[in-house]
């Protein structure tokens, strides 16, 4: 098994640090969690968030253009964490009971 | 990446994907590392687009576009609140001719229309002044164009006041 990814889950989760432009979002997420994004899968994941509201770009500096997440998108990232949280609870309690 | 890949990579999305995200897609491939790698992920993403689009492929556009930016309530109030004061105007000088004056009815303390009038044309500043204020900087043609059709609502309607001297 390789790196988590779940590209539009690591972009938020990237933005819920503040407003960030493309290669910020790919080095971070490659701190967070070892997973380095590919440009296509980046920005299919950037396009994907921002039709839904979950991210929005802000004014562009110089040719680098910045993406905030947006109010519903921390709900969005709450929700899928906290899932997540659940479902990595449940599975180390298995471990634990082998 | 050098620049005739970058846009030769971009081209591989789908026409209504580069509209919105081409330029910007196009500039962070130049401005980043190149190799077989990251081409052939681009390869991937861009075929990827095609079989599955994006909002199925009726993706919104730019929200900084002059129609994107219209539908925003600090964009459309102020322009509601200046017709809505118009057609203020309009009923009381239906009103007035229906009960045998010439227009409006004339009261001593300018009456309810005039206040809704005032309060509408004085409620919708703050809401202009927070349009420009968040607007301007991030799309600052569009907003201009925004404001310019507000302003032209806001006349409209301070029109009759100040030709029909009410």
């Amino acid at each position: 098994m390789g790196h988590y990814s779940d590209p539009p889950l690591l972009v938020l989760a990237s933005l819920a640090n503040g407003p960030r432009h493309g290669h910020a979002m790919i080095e971070d997420i490659v701190r967070l969690c070892g997973t380095r994004l590919g440009p296509g899968t980046l920005y299919g994941a950037i396009a994907r968030l921002e039709q839904q509201g979950w991210i929005e770009p802000l004014p562009p500096e110089d040719r680098r253009q910045p993406y905030r997440i947006t109010a519903e998108g921390v709900r969005v990232l709450h929700a899928r964490l906290t899932t997540l949280r659940q479902f990595a609870k449940a599975g180390l309690k298995r471990l634990e009971a082998l | 990446m050098n620049p005739p890949l970058a846009r030769l990579l971009t081209r591989l999305y789908p026409r209504r994907w580069r509209e919105r995200y081409g330029a910007e897609f196009e500039a962070f491939l130049q401005t980043g590392p190149g190799g077989f790698g990251t081409s052939m992920n681009v390869i991937c993403s861009a075929l990827y687009e095609h079989i599955v689009p994006t909002q199925g492929g009726n993706m919104n556009p730019n929200p900084n576009s002059f129609r994107a930016i219209l539908k925003h309530p600090s964009a459309f109030l102020p322009l509601a609140m200046s017709l809505t004061a118009l057609g203020v105007l309009f009923v009381a000088a239906i009103y007035g001719i229906l009960h045998g004056a010439h227009g409006i009815i004339r009261q001593p303390d300018e009456g309810t229309a005039a206040h809704l009038w005032q309060l509408l044309m004085a409620g919708q500043l703050p809401v202009l002044l927070f349009f420009a204020i968040k607007w301007l900087p991030r799309a600052p043609r569009q907003t201009l164009y925004v404001l310019a059709l507000q302003a032209g609502a806001a006349l409209a309607s301070m029109a009759p006041v100040f030709l029909l001297g009410l």
